[in-house]
């Protein structure tokens, strides 16, 4: 009978293919050993660290993807400072699906690396392996020069949601560049403080349409969304329809029934997405009140918002149906 | 399934330079959904052997020395 599933050569068998002296043959190892799943081919993965050929390197690196512990960071970590990009680049990706807090003792030190794409690189890392003592290092990356490490130390200290770190979250909700903005607003979405909540609401007047947008769309899951409210239904004004959007979404989660009058004119919007968020706000806000907005959407030329629409006039009717019990 | 004609008139496209396949490897044949690509006897490299694609590139992104070369139709792109 055939085999239903594939099968690998065993573990020692594929390790000596590596002396190969084609490098095509030792890379088709290398990928066999990556498939292998079975965390004896690290041992393998690690005597090539310094191939001749950065093919290899490169494939070496890909492998170590498929594996997770502090054997394995250490090898990316070498990998990461390989002088071909393309090896660099793929330990860098790599290095980013690590999960085993272990994995942090060989990153942590990269940190403060000379060059600014091993720094990234090694913040990228560190997100996802939730280290409490990565805060001190992600904090202080907050001030280096280059603007994609600032974005990687945020994410580090997003993904811990510790309050202590909402000083300077909320300072980096102001960095000179957008993206990090961005990413400072976004990892203020799990605190519950005030002052979280005000650099959050100051971001819906920041002067880059696309931190607004991050800001609106924050507020909607973050815990004192509603308590900005009013903030939301002033971006309702804004002149991008994306920011527009968002805040229309936000207020629907949060079910602010007294913006509906602010909602009402995305119904008409030229934008059809928009409209459609509108018509799915006014639904999560079930209130009879927005019957006759929806109404006058639901033969719209759009699907999408029409399918929208039946659905809130739906919700907006039980509502009523409920509360006149 | 209609059988392909010519290596060259199907979408995808394998670099026989590049392809490494003669050495082992299978990463192509092996994520294909479609089940399209295969080694050739002759050649030992991979290649189309029928012409149905999904686009879904998964050829292309794996293939280790970037030898497969997906041609997205331009109505798809």
């Amino acid at each position: 009978m055939p085999e239903l599933f594939e099968t690998y050569d065993d573990i020692d068998d594929i390790g000596s293919r590596l002396q190969a002296a084609d490098p095509a043959e030792r890379r088709v190892a290398v990928i066999d050993l990556g498939n292998s799943g079975d965390p004896a081919a690290i041992r393998y993965l690690e005597t090539l660290l310094a191939d001749p050929d950065p093919g290899v390197r490169e494939q070496v690196a890909l492998a170590l993807g498929e594996f997770d512990g502090p054997a394995v960071a250490a090898a990316l970590a070498a990998l990461l400072i390989d002088p071909e990009q393309p090896v660099a680049l793929a330990a860098s990706n790599s290095m980013a699906e690590l999960k085993d807090p272990a994995s942090a003792d060989p990153i942590l030190p990269l940190v403060t690396h000379a060059d600014a794409f091993v720094r990234m690189s090694a913040l990228r890392a560190l997100k996802e392996v939730r280290r409490r003592d990565a805060l001190k290092p992600a904090l202080d990356a907050l001030r280096d020069p280059d603007a994609s490490v600032r974005v990687q130390a945020i994410g580090v200290i997003g993904f811990l949601k510790l309050e202590e770190a909402i000083p300077a979250l909320t300072a980096a909700a102001t960095d000179a560049d957008r993206n990090v903005r961005r990413a400072a607003v976004s990892a203020l979405a799990f605190s519950t403080t005030k002052s979280a909540a005000d650099a959050i609401a100051r971001s819906l007047a920041d002067t880059d349409w696309m931190v607004r947008e991050v800001a609106a769309e924050t507020m909607g899951s973050s815990k004192f969304g509603r308590q900005v409210a009013d903030a939301l239904v002033q971006a309702l004004n804004d002149e991008f329809w994306q920011v527009r959007l968002k805040a229309v979404r936000s207020l629907g989660k949060l079910k602010v029934a007294r913006a509906i009058p602010a909602i009402a004119p995305s119904l008409a919007h030229p934008q059809a997405n928009l409209r459609k968020e509108a018509a799915a706000a006014l639904g999560e806000i079930a209130d009879p009140a927005a019957r006759p907005l929806l109404e006058a959407v639901v033969n719209d030329p759009d699907p999408e918002v029409r399918k929208n629409a039946r659905w809130a006039l739906g919700k907006c009717t039980a509502a009523g149906l409920a509360s006149s019990r | 399934m209609p059988l392909a004609t010519t290596h060259t008139s199907v979408p995808v496209v394998v670099d026989d330079a590049k392809c490494i396949a003669d050495k082992g490897c299978t990463v192509c044949v092996d994520v294909c959904p479609l089940d399209v690509l295969r080694i050739s006897d002759m050649t030992k490299k991979a290649y189309m052997a029928y012409d149905e694609c999904w686009y879904c590139m998964p050829c292309e992104t794996d293939c280790p020395t970037g030898a497969v070369k997906v041609n997205i139709p331009y109505l798809l792109r």
